[in-house]
C-alpha cells in the first residue's frame, strides 16, 4: 500500500449534499439573491458552485500508507500534506454517520499523543466499511491473523438508562433552546405561555422534556455499546444511528479513572474512563464506559489493572487538617451570608433558603472529608476526591515523569501540600489534595523509585 | 509505606542579579498605572478621596511587587541537577518543589527576554511528555544556564524512552 489512494468513490454522493449542509448561508444568500433579482440564474449557480466545491473535495484528497509514515494530502486552493509516523499512532477511531451507513462508508480517525485539532487531525472520510478492519489492522501493527475475537469485557443494557435522567444535558438543551428563542424573539409568545400554562406548570413540563431529551441522547449515542478486550487492543463500539468504534493501544494505556457524579452514585452508578497516552482524559475521547452500575464499571477497571486492591481496595485518608480545610471551604459562604444577611433585612424565607443551603454545605463538607485519599505501591498511584464529581485516579507509577509538591502560604501553616503526579497520558496531571507535608514525599519516593534513588532523597 | 521520606533542598540560588531584573519588571507596569493615575489627576482633580484611595492601593502593590516579591522570591529559589533528575523551588506565597527524571525529558529550551539581555541572564526550561511536568530554572546567569543545557542535552542523549 505504498503509492497513493483516493477514498471511496462513493464520497462522490456523501460530499455534495455534506457541503450543501455545511454551506448553507451561502446557499440561502443565492437563493435570496437569485429571487431578488428575478433571476433564478444565480440560484443555480450557487447550487453549482457548491456541489462542485464538494466534489472538488474527492479528487483533491488521496492518503498513502508506507513502511514508515501516513500521508495525508487535502485542500483545493491551499495544498496542504499531512505525515504521521506510523509508530506514534496511538489509537484509531471510526464513526459512521447516517448517510456513510446508507451507503457502507466509514470515516477513520487515526490520534497520535499530540492533540490533534481542525488540520493536523488524520480524518479520512471515508473509506468502505470492509476495508476498515484490514486499515485498522495496519495502522495498529497488529497481526491480523492470529488477533482472537476477544472476549468482551462490558455490553449496553437498557438498565443503563435509568442513569441518564441525571445528567444535566437535558436541561441544557431545553435551556439553550429557551435561550435561542429569546434571542429570535419569541420572547412575547413565551410569556403568553407562561400565562396560560402558568409558571409550575412550565418548569415542570420542562422538566420532562429534559428527562425524555436526555434518556433520547443515552440511547441513540450508547446504544448497543460493546466494549471487547482483544490481544493488545481494547474495542469500543456504540451508537444506534451513528456507529461509532475506537480502537484503543493496550500497551498506551496507563490506568483507569472511575467516576462517580453525585447523582449517579446516588443510584450506584459510574462511569469509566481510560487513562492512556495519546488520548484527552476528559470528554468522549477517553470513555470506556457511560454511566452504568458502579460493580459493572469496577470490574472493566480490575480486568484492565489487573489488581483488585487498586479498584476497590481502602485508601490512606490524608488526616485531620485536611478534614479542617474541606470543611472551612464548604462553611465560608454561609458564615459570610450569616454575617452580611441581618444588615439588609431579607424577608424571612431568606433565611429558610440559608438554612438549606448551609445544610447541603454541611453535607457537602461531610462527602468531600470521606472521599479523599490515596493509596500508592510501586506499581500503582490511586488518588480519589471530590463530591459533587468525585474520581477515583489509578494511574501507573511507571507512566509518572514529574512530581510537583504545592503548598501555599495557607498549606505551609496547616503543614499539608498538594502532590502533583505528572503524566503523559490522560489529563496529564493527578492531584492529591492537602497530603501531610511530611507524606507528600514518601508518596513520590514509594512510586517512583528516581525519586528515592536521587541524591536528594536521604 | 515505611518511615517518612525527607528531600534535601535543592543547592543552587538563582543569579545574584535575579532579584533586580525581577523588581525592574515589576516596575515597568506600576510605572504606567502610577503615570495614568498622575494624568487623570491632573486633567480631572475632583473626588480627591477616591484618587488617595488609588494612589494608596499602587502604593501597596508596587511594594509588594517590586520589594517583597523579589526578595522573597530570591530566598525561595533553588535548582540541582544530578545525573538522575533535575529539581527546582521556587514561588513566594505559593512555593513549588519539581523534580523530573532526566531520562524522559523531551526539550531543553532557553528564553532570553529584553531584561534578561542586559543583564545577562538565561532561563531553562526542560520538558517532559507531560504538559503538568515541565521543570522551568529561571534568571540563570548565561554562562550556567549554558552549562546546565550542555549537561542536560548530555545525559538525555544517553536515555531512550519518553514514557509515552
Amino acid at each position: 500500500m505504498t503509492e497513493w489512494q483516493r477514498l471511496s468513490p462513493r464520497m462522490l454522493l456523501v460530499h455534495p449534499v455534506h457541503e450543501v449542509l455545511n454551506q448553507l448561508p451561502l446557499l440561502v444568500g443565492a437563493i435570496v439573491l437569485g429571487s431578488a433579482t428575478q433571476n433564478p440564474v444565480w440560484s443555480l449557480v450557487g447550487v453549482g458552485v457548491i456541489v462542485m466545491l464538494g466534489l472538488a473535495r474527492w479528487f483533491t484528497t488521496s492518503y498513502r500508507i508506507d513502511d514508515r509514515d501516513i500521508m495525508l494530502r487535502t485542500g483545493l486552493l491551499q495544498r496542504n500534506e499531512l505525515s504521521v509516523p506510523r509508530n506514534r499512532i496511538r489509537s484509531v477511531q471510526t464513526e459512521a454517520r447516517l448517510l456513510h451507513r446508507l451507503l457502507g462508508l466509514t470515516v477513520l480517525r487515526v490520534s497520535t499523543g499530540q492533540e490533534a485539532k481542525g488540520d493536523n487531525a488524520f480524518e479520512l472520510d471515508a473509506v468502505r466499511s470492509d476495508q476498515v478492519a484490514g486499515l485498522r489492522a495496519v495502522l495498529l501493527g497488529e497481526q491480523r491473523d492470529d488477533a482472537p475475537e476477544g472476549a468482551p469485557l462490558a455490553s449496553w443494557e437498557p438498565s443503563w438508562l435509568r442513569y441518564s435522567p441525571l445528567s444535566v444535558s437535558g436541561l441544557l438543551m431545553i435551556g439553550a433552546a429557551v435561550g435561542v428563542a429569546y434571542q429570535a424573539g419569541f420572547g412575547d409568545a413565551l410569556r403568553d405561555w407562561v400565562l396560560v400554562f402558568g409558571g409550575p406548570w412550565l418548569v415542570v413540563g420542562a422538566v420532562l422534556a429534559g428527562v425524555v431529551l436526555a434518556v433520547a441522547r443515552s440511547l441513540l449515542t450508547y446504544g448497543n455499546l460493546a466494549l471487547t478486550r482483544r490481544a493488545d487492543t481494547l474495542n469500543l463500539v456504540h451508537g444506534l444511528l451513528k456507529i461509532r468504534e475506537h480502537t484503543y493501544d493496550l500497551r498506551r494505556l496507563r490506568g483507569g479513572t472511575l467516576r462517580e457524579p453525585l447523582l449517579v452514585r446516588a443510584l450506584g452508578g459510574a462511569r469509566l474512563d481510560a487513562v492512556m497516552t495519546g488520548v484527552a482524559g476528559v470528554g468522549e475521547s477517553s470513555l470506556l464506559l457511560p454511566a452504568c452500575p458502579a460493580a459493572t464499571a469496577q470490574r472493566v477497571l480490575v480486568d484492565l489493572v489487573g489488581e483488585s486492591g487498586v479498584v476497590g481496595g481502602a485508601l490512606v485518608a490524608h488526616g485531620p487538617v485536611a478534614a479542617r480545610r474541606r470543611w472551612v471551604r464548604a462553611l465560608v459562604v454561609p458564615v459570610v451570608l450569616a454575617v452580611v444577611l441581618p444588615f439588609a433585612a431579607v424577608p424571612g424565607w431568606v433565611w429558610a433558603l440559608w438554612a438549606a443551603f448551609t445544610v447541603a454545605c454541611v453535607f457537602l463538607a461531610i462527602d468531600r472529608v470521606r472521599a479523599l485519599g490515596h493509596r500508592v505501591d510501586g506499581r500503582w498511584l490511586v488518588t480519589r476526591a471530590g463530591s459533587v464529581e468525585r474520581r477515583r485516579d489509578c494511574v501507573q507509577t511507571a507512566g509518572i515523569i514529574g512530581w510537583t509538591v504545592r503548598q501555599t502560604w495557607f498549606q505551609r501553616r496547616a503543614g499539608v501540600a498538594t502532590l502533583v503526579a505528572a503524566t503523559a497520558a490522560g489529563t496529564k496531571r493527578y492531584v492529591l489534595i492537602d497530603v501531610p507535608a511530611e507524606m507528600a514525599w514518601t508518596v513520590a519516593a514509594t512510586a517512583s523509585p528516581w525519586v528515592a534513588d536521587s541524591v536528594w532523597c536521604a | 509505606m515505611g518511615a517518612p521520606v525527607l528531600m534535601a533542598e535543592p543547592a543552587y540560588p538563582p543569579s545574584r542579579s535575579a532579584p533586580l531584573v525581577w523588581a525592574l519588571g515589576a516596575a515597568i507596569p506600576w510605572l504606567a498605572v502610577a503615570l495614568g493615575q498622575i494624568v487623570w489627576f491632573v486633567l480631572d482633580g475632583r473626588m480627591p478621596w477616591l484618587h488617595a484611595g488609588l494612589a494608596a492601593a499602587t502604593m501597596v502593590g508596587a511594594l509588594v511587587s517590586v520589594v517583597v516579591a523579589p526578595i522573597w522570591r530570591y530566598r525561595v529559589h533553588r535548582w540541582e541537577i544530578s545525573p538522575q533528575a533535575v529539581f527546582t523551588r521556587s514561588g513566594w506565597l505559593v512555593q513549588e518543589r519539581r523534580i523530573a527524571p532526566i531520562s524522559r525529558v523531551q526539550t531543553v529550551d532557553t528564553y532570553r527576554g529584553p531584561l534578561d539581555r542586559l543583564f545577562g541572564l538565561a532561563n531553562v526550561t526542560v520538558t517532559t511528555a507531560s504538559s503538568a511536568g515541565a521543570v522551568r530554572i529561571v534568571a540563570l546567569d548565561a554562562a550556567v544556564a549554558d552549562q546546565v543545557v550542555a549537561q542536560l542535552t548530555d545525559i538525555a542523549a544517553l536515555g531512550g524512552h519518553d514514557a509515552t
